[in-house]
């Protein structure tokens, strides 16, 4: 969120695809979006084309939407990790 | 009723703080923007220098051509078997180049970066890697990012 937030105050847009929520909502980052995802598969499930597209897409449509800083999209995409 | 009043009195218990807001409005529509790719999973080129997995604030370039088989992660914070299956599960760059082919955006920026997110030297990332990283952004017209972290 660091390099998220710096990306921001040079005047550039940015949206955080996270898997932890509550950390992005502490460190302030300015968008962002929460699928239901295991962290390292914050884009989703390897190989899984439909589920990255459709994740992928509906961050990028959160430019056209938000208006103010700090809010956290949550996605409808499921992937569960088989550990 | 009055009030004892201790000065300088404060809680034992560590109470984070949450920065500033920050924000940069959008002026385009989707259509019409280079999006640009930053993450903190630590995707590099193979042929790049690893990270050290100790601790590094350094970041790696990635042009926006590069085939998928030619990155790798190295990053020592979290479980790397799904990007290591499928790199686009933390660097979705093949979804945001069918994205740009389909006209959903206009293109990928040049000039995608990887770095090693998840703490570290905080200092360095905020006074030298973050600010490096955006001043190449956007010396690339770079219109917005999306990124992977947390």
């Amino acid at each position: 969120m660091i390099v998220q937030r710096a990306i921001e105050s040079v005047g550039i847009p940015t949206i955080l695809i996270a898997a932890l929520p509550p950390v992005v909502r502490q460190n302030g980052s300015p968008r962002a979006t929460a699928p239901r995802v295991p962290m390292g598969a914050n884009a989703g499930e390897p190989h899984n084309v439909e589920m990255q597209t459709g994740i992928v897409k509906d961050t990028l449509k959160q430019f056209e939407i938000l208006d103010s800083p700090g809010k956290i999209v949550p996605l409808p995409y499921e992937y569960i990790a088989k550990v | 009723m009055s009030l004892k009043k201790y000065d300088g009195l404060q809680s034992e218990i560590y109470v984070p703080i949450t920065p500033q807001p920050v924000w940069a409005p959008v002026t385009k529509e989707l259509k019409d923007m280079k999006i640009g790719i930053a993450t903190a999973a630590g995707v590099h080129l193979k042929s790049d220098k690893r990270f050290n997995l100790a601790g590094d604030t350094s970041y790696r370039e990635i042009p926006w051509d590069t085939k998928t088989d030619d990155l790798m992660v190295s990053h020592g914070g979290y479980d790397n078997s799904d990007v290591n299956k499928d790199i686009n599960c933390m660097f979705p760059i093949d979804r945001l180049r069918e994205l740009a082919d389909a006209g959903f955006i206009k293109g990928l920026a040049p000039t995608e970066y990887g770095f090693m997110g998840g703490g570290g030297d905080i200092e360095a990332f905020t006074d030298k890697t973050g600010p490096e990283i955006a001043q190449k952004l956007k010396a690339e017209d770079v219109d917005a990012v999306i990124m992977t972290a947390g």
